[in-house]
């Protein structure tokens, strides 16, 4: 019997040595359930929404959003100026603002922080912000030439390009001059955004620490490349391999008003209020802890249960419900917030398929008519269920101060049909099926959706009905795994394709920059000289309001003439926080959460 | 024994070097490339290219033999001493994290995790199983026999969800998902040990009653013993050997990881990022996880051979030890 014993003792052993071997992350004065994992707290190379939250909350750019209605305000920078002419910026850096280590923030480090983002070798998908700064595009792709080039470069020579192309300049050690190739009236607001937050170089590059950068790292010679911990040149291409193990607690030093104390994978990251931070004070949230819920709906129940103070999304299972006991009066917890994203559906406008197959969609006439044969509110209505603003427009309305985007194409069945007639889709032989000149059947509809979720499967199957109802065309629903999907997507192999799309900075551009010939995210293969034209016209325009007036007019050759997208709605987030115990949460479309600006009340009766 | 033992340990790279061709073989086929979003933003088409060429992903001999050369410790003994011994290399999907950085922190809790549901397991199935044996055709049998029949129907993302409810939300017991403390591990590790607990009872009750009908219990009986030393004695010693044997994949499958018990309870283990990492076409950590875990296997088995060996007279007279 005692042999029998043995093995289960062993078991309870092993299970006692693991469990001390575990370091549990002590509590926090807000701890979120972020929906989304985070991939890395490197800004440079941030292109998520989870990633950049807590990027804000570490770094601290030039500029920063008044959250509630995202004009600029200065940050890093105490004020700038502007020429006349728009193209020459001048930032004022405030000379109280430290690293975390107690080094000065200069205008060197902002300098050299987008010249890292501007480098290829870092790869940062976010490269293209800095291309309106002149010689920024030049020194790109002569570092790209470089790379690609039979000798590996001499990675030195990375200074003297960028000094010389590159139209960036650190006046003093707070003074950064920016001068552009055009007009960029949103610069305050791009400068706010993730990518562009300021890194500290001595720990990115991870010097030794025998270098003195105390009156900041400008003032001493850089150690040799073989001193530098996380930086190696490839012997190969000559290539910057940066490793990102600077992003780690032990080594981590920031400029905004935390610091990164803990990280396990796909577990928690811990933040803990930064002592140089310029604006610490003892309001905010001393320590936030971000905990990883693979499962939204035990993200739920972990609200629910009270571990969890805000959750940044909720599971799509309960968002309805929980809306309805919202409008019921009998919680207050659940907040449903228009968001700065577009939920759509792509046309594919190339005159062929990849199979060879005709495209109906290549004739815009065909795609207004299926925009005009599409009825949103019913989708969201008895679809989406979460009371979205349908819209005509691939701007979310309301969400960029001074610009209007247009109506766009409305619900009107009669025009699609005439429109339709128009292209040469007539029942030729009155058996309920639409031929073109030389007799072929309307071909039946691709309609691509990722299976991620039940939402598009379900907008998807609601658009075949509502076609097949008003324009007699059959559709079939093709569900892919994300992996498929972006690549067919990609590849032009779809006839209508789901897409979603957030906007990055307070600009129209954001949104239709996508539909240019020439854009790399231009996945209907959309070839508009008219919008292209229209484009360029608001690109060059000096006077911000006929700006805006110009890229109304290119989204309305977009959304009522090219139409390469039908847009649906504009995208609802749900998130939940009990506002009797936390103030501070922005209820804006641009949905910036400043984890500093989060404010605990203090505990009622 | 200790034969057994050499030549299973001699089996081990080549079982290894199998299972990572094979593995290697499909995961490549997987469509599309770790370092592309699905949704979202584009790198410029140069950057896409350097990256692939930078983890060889645009050649998949080079990838093959230069991660095995890693990995194996072969790079490490030939004196390449950058990194760890067997360097799984930088997950392609998590670039802040190698492999070896993330099996070091995820291996555990799937361990702890496992090892715990076993564990009551073996309590609960044996109980069960003791109880339904000596009483066969009785109302306690057909309860247990019940219970068991529930406990491997129900699954898992059902149970997770009602135990979180009942004992994190309603009343406070315990945590609701995530891990650090003992708390944390009781209701996953009371999910996750419900069907292997089925099992065991049923297996354990097979084996009761096929024992007490054996000549020696009999004969322990005719001794007069008492009833509880004739089943602690001489009962269940021979009625468990069953239970054993299913120990060693049992134990296996717990450890390694269960991918809805992971999701429900929030359990940051290894079996649900194995999962996103096939979904990702995450090689390096593919290819890494599958290593450790076929290592993990073999010599799991091979530890219940020996135990196995250990525990049955039959086994340990007929070897002569």
């Amino acid at each position: 019997m005692i042999r029998l014993l043995i093995p289960l003792l062993l078991l309870v052993l092993v299970l006692i040595v693991l469990h001390e071997f575990d370091d549990p992350a002590p509590p926090a004065d807000f701890v979120f359930a972020s929906e989304n994992e985070v991939f890395t707290l490197d800004p440079q190379r941030m292109s998520w929404l989870a990633d950049m939250r807590l990027g804000y909350g570490l770094f601290e750019g030039l500029t920063a959003w008044n959250t509630n209605d995202f004009s600029m305000r200065g940050a890093l920078a105490s004020s700038w100026d502007t020429s006349d002419d728009g193209l020459v910026w001048t930032f004022h850096l405030r000379p109280d603002a430290r690293w975390s280590n107690d080094d000065p923030v200069t205008a060197h480090d902002v300098r050299w922080s987008w010249r890292r983002l501007l480098l290829p070798d870092t790869a940062a998908d976010y490269s293209n912000l800095l291309f309106p700064v002149k010689g920024a595009k030049a020194f790109w792709q002569w570092r790209s030439d470089q790379l690609a080039g039979a000798t590996p470069p001499d990675p030195d020579a990375i200074d003297d390009a960028f000094d010389t192309m590159v139209a960036l300049v650190a006046q003093d050690d707070h003074t950064l001059r920016i001068e552009l190739e055009r007009p960029v009236p949103w610069l305050a607001d791009q400068l706010a955004f993730a990518p562009l937050l300021p890194v500290h170089r001595p720990t990115v590059e991870g010097w030794p620490d025998s270098i003195d950068t105390s009156d900041g790292w400008h003032t001493v010679e850089p150690p040799p490349w073989p001193d530098r911990d996380f930086v190696n040149i490839d012997p190969d291409t000559g290539r910057l391999e940066q490793s990102p193990l600077w992003a780690r607690p032990d080594t981590w030093v920031s400029n905004g008003p935390y610091v990164l104390t803990h990280w396990r994978y796909r577990r928690d990251i811990r933040l803990a209020a930064n002592p140089e931070y310029h604006g610490a004070n003892g309001d905010m949230p001393q320590s936030v802890l971000v905990r990883s819920y693979p499962d939204p709906n035990t993200a739920l129940l972990a609200f629910a249960s009270g571990e969890v103070d805000w959750l940044t999304g909720v599971s799509a299972d309960c968002r309805t419900d929980l809306l309805t006991e919202r409008a019921q009066g009998t919680r207050d917890d659940v907040h449903a917030r228009p968001a700065f994203g577009t939920d759509y559906f792509l046309f594919n406008c190339r005159p062929t398929l990849p199979d060879g197959r005709i495209n109906p969609f290549a004739d815009p006439r065909v795609r207004q008519a299926f925009a005009l044969a599409t009825d949103k509110q019913a989708i969201v209505d008895h679809v989406t269920r979460l009371a979205e603003p349908v819209t005509g427009a691939f701007t979310p309305a309301e969400s960029i101060p001074g610009y209007t985007p247009p109506a766009g194409l409305g619900y009107d069945v009669e025009q699609a049909d005439a429109l339709l007639t128009q292209a040469g889709w007539i029942d030729r032989d009155a058996d309920g099926v639409r031929e073109d000149a030389d007799g072929r059947p309307f071909p039946t509809v691709d309609l691509l959706y990722t299976t991620s979720s039940a939402r598009f499967r379900r907008m998807a199957a609601a658009l075949r009905d509502q076609w097949k109802r008003s324009l007699g065309v059959d559709a079939q629903l093709v569900g892919q795994d994300s992996k498929f999907f972006g690549a067919d997507r990609r590849a032009g192999n779809f006839m209508v394709a789901r897409g979603r799309w957030y906007g990055d900075w307070g600009d129209p551009t954001t949104f239709l920059n996508m539909c240019r010939s020439t854009n790399g995210n231009n996945d209907s293969g959309l070839r508009s000289d008219q919008f292209d034209a229209a484009m360029h016209a608001a690109d060059i325009a000096t006077d911000p309001a006929d700006r805006m007036a110009k890229l109304t007019l290119a989204e309305q050759v977009l959304m009522e003439h090219e139409v390469p997208l039908l847009p649906i709605c504009q995208v609802v987030e749900v998130t939940m926080f009990d506002p009797g115990r936390f103030d501070g949460m922005t209820a804006h479309p641009r949905l910036v959460q400043y984890l500093h600006e989060v404010r605990p009340r203090e505990e009622g009766p | 024994m200790i034969r057994l033992v050499l030549w299973r340990l001699a089996q081990l790279p080549l079982v290894l070097l199998a299972v990572y061709t094979l593995t290697f073989v499909l995961a490549w086929l997987i469509p599309g490339s770790p370092l592309e979003k699905s949704e979202g933003r584009r790198p410029p088409v140069e950057v896409q290219a350097a990256m692939e060429s930078r983890y060889n992903l645009d050649d998949p001999w080079t990838f093959y033999w230069s991660y095995l050369d890693q990995a194996t410790g072969v790079a490490w003994i030939a004196g390449d001493r950058d990194g760890p011994v067997f360097n799984f290399g930088p997950s392609l999907r998590h670039e802040n994290w190698s492999v070896n950085e993330i099996l070091a922190g995820q291996l555990p809790v799937s361990m702890t995790v496992g090892l715990a549901a076993i564990a009551l397991a073996i309590v609960l199935g044996v109980i069960a199983g003791v109880i339904g044996g000596l009483r066969p055709g009785t109302h306690l049998d057909l309860v247990t026999h019940t219970l068991s029949v529930i406990g491997v129907s129900i699954p898992a993302f059902v149970v997770g969800t009602v135990l979180l409810l009942a004992g994190g939300v309603w009343t406070g017991l315990f945590p609701v998902g995530g891990w650090g403390s003992f708390s944390h591990i009781v209701l996953p590790a009371t999910a996750l040990s419900l069907p292997f607990a089925a099992y065991i009872a049923r297996l354990t009750r097979t084996g009761v009653i096929d024992t007490m009908q054996s000549d020696h219990v009999r004969t322990a009986r005719a001794k007069g013993l008492p009833d509880r030393t004739v089943v602690l004695r001489h009962v269940l010693p021979n009625a468990l050997l069953p239970v054993v044997s299913y120990l060693g994949p049992a134990t296996a499958a717990a450890m390694t990881g269960s991918f809805v018990i992971e999701k429900v309870f929030a359990i940051p283990g290894l079996g649900m990022h194995f999962v996103d990492a096939v979904l990702g076409k995450d090689l390096t950590m593919i290819m890494g996880v599958v290593l450790v875990y076929a290592t993990l296997l073999v010599l799991m088995n091979l530890l219940v051979d020996v135990l196995y060996a250990w525990l049955d007279p039959r086994v340990r007279t007929a070897r002569g030890t």
